[in-house]
């Protein structure tokens, strides 16, 4: 190849299109998070004017943001918990279907299909399910499962994935030493499929953390936070809106960053660990 | 009372739906020798060695170590260790905790256990590595690592499924040479699936000559090589002409064939007891041979005639092939100064010729003629 070739026309046009790309992806993320800085006196747009912490200071004080907390204090266990109903049954279901068995296919498709069936209609049924047993829609409760009805498949995705390429040798070397079926899996399995748990719990955490269609008709009386930020936009108008959506962005950076850190982490260790 | 690590196996069957992958199989093993179970792949090899591991429930048949019946036992009550063709090292601990592994499931305290294991890595020269992870490691030394792994607890029996072959050549010389110094230093019975003919019969005190879940042979490396007794382990373990022939007489000590071509061979009637009439198979061995470059069809018996395709330099040799009348390659290793004092090039016409008693009978397929219709045995 020829060192000073003359980049062709089509360089240029990608190279626009990407820029609008990034431009419209983060574009927004940046206004927001510098406008969650404004002044006291300052409004919704810019210009920025006195930048400060007012506005965050605003979302945990009584004022007439919403119950902000509250929602956040709901929202995270909700999320942790769906994290780790997630991990246990997806890791639990891909050593299952590692054996074929009756009916394996017709279940995993069945575990797909609410993939394709649209948040708000799951919503919908949900509460309507509810409502015929009898049954109050809470938080903790039927949003739960419908999170989970949007988590698992992905769990099970990658555990199927990551499953997949476990070779049986393994299982089979720890049965040769003695391990029991538990040690094995405890010792030998998890261990070695940790970075892929890892993965699902991201998912299971993040996918929970922001999910709005299945929340919206199934979280009951008290909001979940993607809910609370929903019904703000209506009534609350002041930059204390972007402050919130700062503050959750970063808390879901740090969950990836998290995640990924302690992928990048175990990887590390198996290929570098240092000798004496 | 049965010497410890003895395997036995007696109408050991296994059937994997309608696939019958090893069929009514006996086998004594002795106790500290070293087995090779020999074929290629698909013959049954590897399930026979997961069978006596373990790992594998035969469907009918027994299996005993040391005299006791082993079905139904897990590995460590069997007193047997696998090292598994992949090693299956764990990726996630270190190359001191895998070969520790067993005797933390044994429940032995850490400073105990790690200390066993320095001792065992000592045995394969590893120690100065004990901290490393097994992805940092080269094939050799992984291999070390599954070895002491599998030999910690002191096992009856070592199962090795095709250790050498993630290995390249160089290496793997080297370690079927330790495998060899191990299994004497240990003095315990290893088992050693390959389908390389020389790395078995250069570790083996027993060779085990599969095909199609049958064992075609078991016996001495030398004897395997040397004195096959079918032309299926004649022609698998290479370095043998296989031919064949019908009866023609009986004269004296001297038992007269002749080839479906009209080629008529000699052989020593104390190697055999033959009638007029009946399908023999021999084997020439390829280095029991003499070339010469001619023309002319020779009077004598015990020859092929044909024209060189290929010559091979083999250092000490030179592997001469013919297209011999019957389409099957014949092939001559001709000693260097030999072949240097008297070149042939490919297209010559030649005359490979042997002595009578050169000429090796393969004793399972020699047909009587009242037992009706030949069958041939594929190659």
């Amino acid at each position: 190849m020829h060192k000073h070739q003359k980049r062709p026309w089509t360089f240029y046009v990608l190279a626009t299109l990407f820029t609008l790309f990034v431009i419209f992806l983060y574009g927004p993320m940046i206004s927001i998070f510098i406008l969650s800085f404004q002044g006291p006196t300052g409004g919704l747009v810019f210009p920025l004017t006195d930048p400060g912490f007012h506005w965050f200071g605003a979302l945990f004080g009584q004022a007439r943001t919403g119950d902000v907390g509250g929602a956040f204090g709901r929202t995270l266990p909700l999320a942790l918990a769906v994290m780790v109903a997630t991990v246990v049954i997806s890791v639990a279901a891909g050593l299952a279907f590692r054996r074929r068995f009756f009916g394996s296919s017709v279940l995993f498709y069945t575990a797909l299909a609410s993939l394709i069936m649209p948040g708000l209609v799951l919503s919908i049924g949900i509460l309507v399910a509810f409502q015929f047993l009898g049954l109050p829609t809470r938080w903790y409760s039927s949003a739960f499962g419908a999170h989970l009805s949007w988590t698992l498949p992905f769990g099970l995705l990658i555990m199927f994935a990551v499953l997949s390429r476990l070779d049986p040798a393994y299982e089979e070397a720890a049965y040769d030493l003695g391990a029991t079926r538990w040690q094995t899996l405890t010792q030998v399995v998890v261990p070695i499929v940790l970075p892929g748990i890892i993965a699902v719990s991201l998912f299971g955490f993040t996918l929970s953390y922001d999910e709005f269609p299945r929340s919206w008709l199934t979280t009951g009386p008290q909001n979940t936070l993607p809910i609370e930020i929903y019904t703000m936009t209506t009534t609350v108008t002041s930059p204390a809106l972007y402050a919130l959506g700062t503050v959750t962005t970063i808390i879901s950076f740090l969950a990836i960053g998290l995640a990924l850190g302690s992928i990048g982490y175990i990887q590390h260790r198996r290929r570098n660990k240092k000798s004496f | 009372m049965v010497h410890s690590g003895v395997v036995s196996l007696q109408g050991v069957t296994k059937s994997f739906g309608s696939l019958t992958a090893v069929d009514d199989i006996d086998l004594t093993i002795d106790g500290g020798s070293y087995c090779c179970l020999l074929g290629p792949s698909g013959c049954g090899k590897t399930t026979i060695l997961r069978m006596i591991a373990g790992h594998e429930t035969p469907t009918s048949g027994e299996i005993q170590i040391s005299g006791v019946s082993v079905l139904g036992q897990t590995p460590v009550q069997r007193g047997t260790a696998m090292m598994f063709q992949s090693y299956a090292l764990f990726p996630h601990l270190t190359v001191l905790d895998n070969v520790a592994f067993r005797l933390k499931m044994q429940g032995m305290a850490k400073r105990e256990r790690r200390a066993k294991a320095h001792e065992t890595l000592e045995k394969v020269q590893l120690n100065h590595l004990a901290e490393r992870m097994p992805a940092q490691l080269s094939g050799g030394q992984q291999q070390r690592v599954a070895l002491a792994r599998a030999v910690i607890t002191n096992p009856q029996v070592l199962l090795l499924d095709e250790p050498l072959s993630a290995l390249d050549e160089f290496l793997r010389l080297q370690m079927r040479g330790e495998l060899r110094r191990m299994q004497r230093e240990l003095g315990i019975t290893f088992i050693h699936v390959t389908h390389t003919q020389l790395e078995a019969i250069a570790v083996a005190d027993l060779v085990v000559v599969m095909d199609d879940g049958h064992i075609v042979q078991a016996s001495a490396p030398e004897d395997v090589y040397a004195r096959p007794t079918s032309a299926y382990v004649a022609r698998f373990m290479g370095g043998q002409n296989v031919l064949r022939g019908v009866v023609q007489s009986v004269v004296g000590p001297t038992v007269t064939l002749r080839s479906d071509q009209g080629q008529i061979f000699e052989v020593d009637s104390a190697q055999i007891s033959a009638a007029a009439g009946d399908i023999v198979h021999l084997s020439i061995r390829r280095d029991h041979t003499e070339l010469e470059k001619s023309d002319a069809v020779p009077t004598q018996p015990n020859h092929v005639v044909g024209k060189v395709i290929a010559i091979e330099y083999q250092g000490t040799y030179v592997k001469v092939t013919l297209d011999a009348p019957d389409n099957r390659e014949f092939v001559s290793h001709v000693p260097d100064d030999k072949y240097l004092a008297q070149r042939v090039d490919v297209g010559d016409q030649v005359v490979v010729s042997w002595r009578a008693a050169d000429v090796h009978i393969l004793a399972d397929d020699h047909r009587k003629s009242e037992s009706g219709p030949d069958l041939e045995l594929a190659s």
